[in-house]
């Protein structure tokens, strides 16, 4: 029992019903007078203990309601003198409001139900960290996740454990809730850089994190002072959370090509290196431009196939063809002469295929895709996959691109780091150690990771890294405004979930059901900077406020 | 490890084996009964009690009222107002039967009742707090030849038992048992008789608390066998005898009480009446619309004061006390209560602590234990 347990004073006492019991999970309590008590508020509580004595039950409070002795609405009509709005209660209706409580964790391991009228007190600061099961982390494994503040002003550092963020014991964090708050990128951008601090200076600089920015240039000047200073209550929380506010360090940009030749990005004074996709680079990858387009009866994937074999194989067909111009006007996928079918392909097929492909890298282009590279284009999974190294941060700006553009980058990302992590590390890293850990931040994952009965390959690509991207130590850190969006292998696989406000008609969907049904109801009342965040090391979700960033953040 | 719940009624199983052990006890069916309160049973209490007030011919008011005017407006004087009542007093019981004793040819009921009474105090906003509280069991057996011997009671007298105990013989008269014939009736006004003497007891504790601006409501009748002394303190019967007639010095006819009180307007009294030679003062008031409830006589409440000095009381006094009356009408519990349309919130709260601090059926149940003639024990 923590020793400053008596000087916490008593909210309330436990309250068993014959239609209200208390459960092995589960308990309910009354208010004392004047105390205020909230959801996401932890208690504490005394329980048997072996041998005699008492154990410490604690547990979260998922919902309050106010009950009185009035069977129903009309009697309490009635009772105001049938409805006199004028007419003052002598005696107020007797009532009280009661908590119901979700059990945490005992530190006898007791899970019996707690009696009824048991004194109920906050926990303190100890007793969260029991509760949470923060006390049997290593140290070393502590990242500092949001503070959970308490209704009685108790703060304590909601420390997650690095295993179960970066491998081997799970992995990946997701982040979900409506846009407009500035709290899912602010908030992954708070835990990238509280992941980064609160490792050892050995184990950072075996971390590499690369970060996709989707939008405007949020992310483009992540390695500059802010022009604002942080307020005095972001500052106190960074103080809380023991991390230090800053900027990010040994940042590196990849901005798109332009139409011409010039970085595509929304803030041209940002200086990087500048990626492009030629025919040649882009041969294997280009099932991942196809993400979006239907292809019932697969045979647009056949042709692709054709393509990426006939490439990577040096089939004389295709030993001509070194652009995307090549390609798309040269046999064999361009034949006037050809009479009949290619490699049991129909040349209409064929024809959709390449209206489809001129529309991609020609017509439609944001003008990423060229002919051949110059000398300061790189290929980006090339680039990344020779030059990606620990206790370094890569931005990938992708905002101006068009959708299948960013598909083609951020599958490209993945299957870069994934090769480099699975496979051997190519010649061009000249001995250079691969990283241990490799976080890949990416928002809008419902667009890469959709729901749906038949994945994309872009899609089967995203699954692969939530599925085995612990082993690899790779960790996918992803947002989306709705989660039942994005694909449930995805999602089920962020052993992390972080929940921000969402519509109550969202959080019915049963990708939440790891909330529970009480603190669904809470989502909703979530205000900017608070996220609910359920982990496996935690028993139940709790509820967390973060410090916004110091980096420079592009105003609108 | 669970905390087991120990028998409550352990210290008093002695009784229980004492008394099995000397007489033959054919145990009730499902071995404790509840005995139900009827719904007319305050009013039958009411007109037991005051059997004597059959025909009012004075009024106990100064000054003295106008035939006129018998009734006098008493629109609601809310608390915030005036703080008027601030306790209040009620008595409740339940009562099982646990068998039938059987002792040389006489067979008589044994009972058993858990009685309680409160004291409620209201504090300035209106929150209640329970200033006192007393709960006791009773085991009711007839005594003095006609139910037990001699022997077998001064035998149950003789164990010790705890103070909140209490072994009663209800054939000794009271005028609540008095008129009833059958064994279990008379067990029951027993009780009922009991009950109100512990909410008398339950006076004393307000003592020094009430003051002239500070009165508290009895709920029920201010004289049971003998007539209430304290002061500032009124009795509020919900159901009340409708024997009374009324007839006053140049009436030529009587008037029952459901004309008389068909004609109390909302929001309004009667003049106070005399009764007991002056001893009591009582006086009806409506605290409800008529169209309200469902029958003229609801939404009626008696008001009883103890005049011990057989003063008539001060119109405005009566006044007072009524307006401050009405005013209780809200809240109330519609809904869980029958007598709702006349209930005083803070007493029905007083009924729910007492209640709540009763032993349940299935304790009873498990508690209660004849011992058998093979020395093992049966329900």
């Amino acid at each position: 029992m923590p020793e400053d347990r008596e000087e916490q004073p008593v909210i309330g006492r436990t309250s068993a019903t014959d239609k209200s019991p208390s459960y092995s999970d589960s308990f309910s309590f009354w208010l004392g007078e004047n105390v205020i008590v909230n959801p996401f508020d932890i208690v504490e509580v005394d329980q048997v203990k072996h041998g005699g004595g008492k154990s410490t039950t604690w547990g979260l409070v998922t919902i309050l309601d106010h009950w009185t002795d009035s069977p129903n609405h009309l009697a309490n009509y009635i009772s105001s003198n049938f409805g006199e709005l004028s007419e003052v209660p002598n005696t107020p209706r007797q009532g009280t409001t009661v908590a119901h409580v979700n059990v945490l964790s005992n530190d006898a391991d007791i899970y019996m139900p707690v009696l009824s009228d048991r004194l109920v007190r906050f926990a303190t600061p100890e007793g969260v960290e029991k509760a949470l099961g923060i006390r049997d982390m290593a140290k070393k494994d502590r990242v500092p996740a949001g503070l959970i503040k308490m209704s009685n002003g108790t703060n304590c550092v909601a420390y997650i454990d690095r295993r179960y963020v970066l491998g081997p014991l799970s992995a990946h964090v997701n982040i979900s809730g409506i846009s407009g708050l500035a709290t899912k990128t602010s908030y992954a951008m708070f835990l990238i850089q509280s992941i980064l601090q609160s490792a050892s200076e050995e184990d950072r600089a075996k971390i590499a994190v690369i970060l996709l920015n989707v939008k405007q240039a949020n992310l483009l000047q992540i390695d500059q002072e802010p022009d604002r200073k942080p307020t005095t209550e972001d500052m106190e929380l960074w103080g809380a959370l023991g991390l230090r506010p800053g900027k990010f360090e040994k940042v590196h940009y990849f901005l798109p090509r332009g139409d011409k030749g010039v970085a595509n990005t929304f803030l041209p004074s940002v200086t990087g290196t500048v990626y492009a996709y030629d025919f040649q680079g882009a041969a294997d990858k280009l099932d991942l431009l196809f993400a979006d387009v239907p292809d019932t009866y697969s045979t647009l994937e056949s042709i692709l196939s054709e393509i990426r074999e006939g490439v990577l194989s040096g089939d004389r067909e295709f030993e001509n063809i070194h652009s995307w111009d090549n390609l798309l006007n040269s046999p064999p996928i361009y034949d006037p002469n050809r009479k009949g079918d290619w490699r049991n392909i129909k040349a209409s097929s064929l024809g959709v295929f390449r209206r489809h492909m001129r529309r991609m890298v020609k017509t439609l282009t944001s003008g990423v895709f060229v002919n051949s590279l110059s000398t300061t284009e790189k290929n980006l999974g090339r680039e990344l996959a020779r030059t990606l190294e620990g206790g370094h941060v890569y931005v990938v700006d992708i905002a101006k691109l068009r959708d299948h553009e960013q598909m083609l980058v951020f599958g490209d990302l993945l299957r870069s780091v994934y090769n480099l992590k699975s496979d051997e590390p190519p010649k061009e890293r000249k001995g250079r150690p691969v990283p241990d850990k490799v976080i890949i931040f990416v928002d809008e994952l419902n667009k890469y990771a959709p729901a749906g009965p038949r994945p994309s390959p872009l899609t089967e690509r995203v699954i692969d890294i939530a599925e085995r991207g612990r082993s690899l130590g790779v960790t996918l850190i992803s947002c989306q405004q709705f989660a039942s969006q994005a694909h449930e292998r995805v999602v089920g696989n962020c052993a992390t979930r972080v929940v921000g406000r969402t519509a109550s008609s969202e959080v019915a969907h049963k990708t939440y059901n790891f909330l529970g049904e009480d603190i669904r109801n809470n989502v909703g009342r979530l205000i900017s900077g608070e996220l609910i965040m359920s982990h496996p090391v935690y028993r139940q979700p709790v509820k967390i406020i973060f410090p916004r960033p110091t980096y420079k953040v592009q105003e609108f | 490890m669970a905390a087991a719940m120990p028998n409550p009624l352990e210290p008093i199983r002695v009784v229980f084996d004492t008394l099995g052990s000397s007489i033959k006890v054919l145990p009730a069916i499902g071995g404790v009964a509840e005995d139900l309160v009827r719904p007319e049973q305050e009013e039958t209490d009411d007109a037991l009690i005051h059997r004597q007030i059959n025909k009012v011919t004075e009024f106990a008011e100064t000054p003295e009222p106008d035939l006129q005017h018998i009734y006098r407006p008493t629109p609601p004087l809310f608390r915030p107002e005036n703080h008027y009542f601030r306790y209040f007093i009620d008595g409740s019981f339940r009562t099982y039967f646990l068998g039938t004793g059987v002792e040389t040819g006489r067979s008589f009921p044994i009972m058993l009742a858990q009685i309680g009474a409160a004291v409620i105090r209201r504090e300035d906003d209106g929150r209640l707090h329970v200033l006192a509280h007393e709960n006791r069991l009773l085991l009711l057996v007839p005594a003095k030849g006609e139910g037990l011997s001699d022997t077998v009671w001064q035998r149950l007298r003789d164990i010790n038992l705890p103070s909140n105990f209490r072994l009663v013989d209800y054939l000794q008269p009271d005028p609540l048992t008095e008129g009833h014939k059958d064994s279990r009736d008379k067990a029951n006004g027993k009780v009922r008789a009991e009950t109100h003497q512990l909410e008398v007891d339950l006076i004393a504790t307000t003592d020094g608390h009430r003051n002239n601006s500070k009165w508290l409501i009895l709920d029920g009748a201010t004289k049971i066998s003998e007539f209430i002394q304290a002061p500032y303190l009124i009795g509020v019967a919900k159901a009340f005898s409708k024997q009374p007639e009324f007839q006053f010095g140049g009436q030529k006819r009587k008037q029952d009480i459901s004309m008389l009180l068909a004609g109390l307007p909302h929001c309004c009294r009667t003049v106070a009446f005399k009764a007991y030679d002056g001893q009591v003062a009582f006086w009806y008031v409506r605290m409800r619309e008529q169209n309200q409830v469902g029958y003229p006589l609801m939404g009626v409440v008696k008001v009883e004061l103890p005049c011990p000095d057989k003063k008539p009381v001060s119109s405005e006094l009566a006044d007072l006390i009524s307006l401050a009356l009405v005013a209780e009408r809200s809240v109330c519990p519609y809904g869980v209560d029958k007598r709702w349309h006349c209930c005083i919130y803070p007493i029905y709260m007083a009924e729910q602590v007492i209640k709540t601090g009763f032993y349940s059926k299935e304790v009873l149940l498990g508690a209660v234990k004849w011992p058998t003639t093979q020395g093992g024990f049966r329900a």
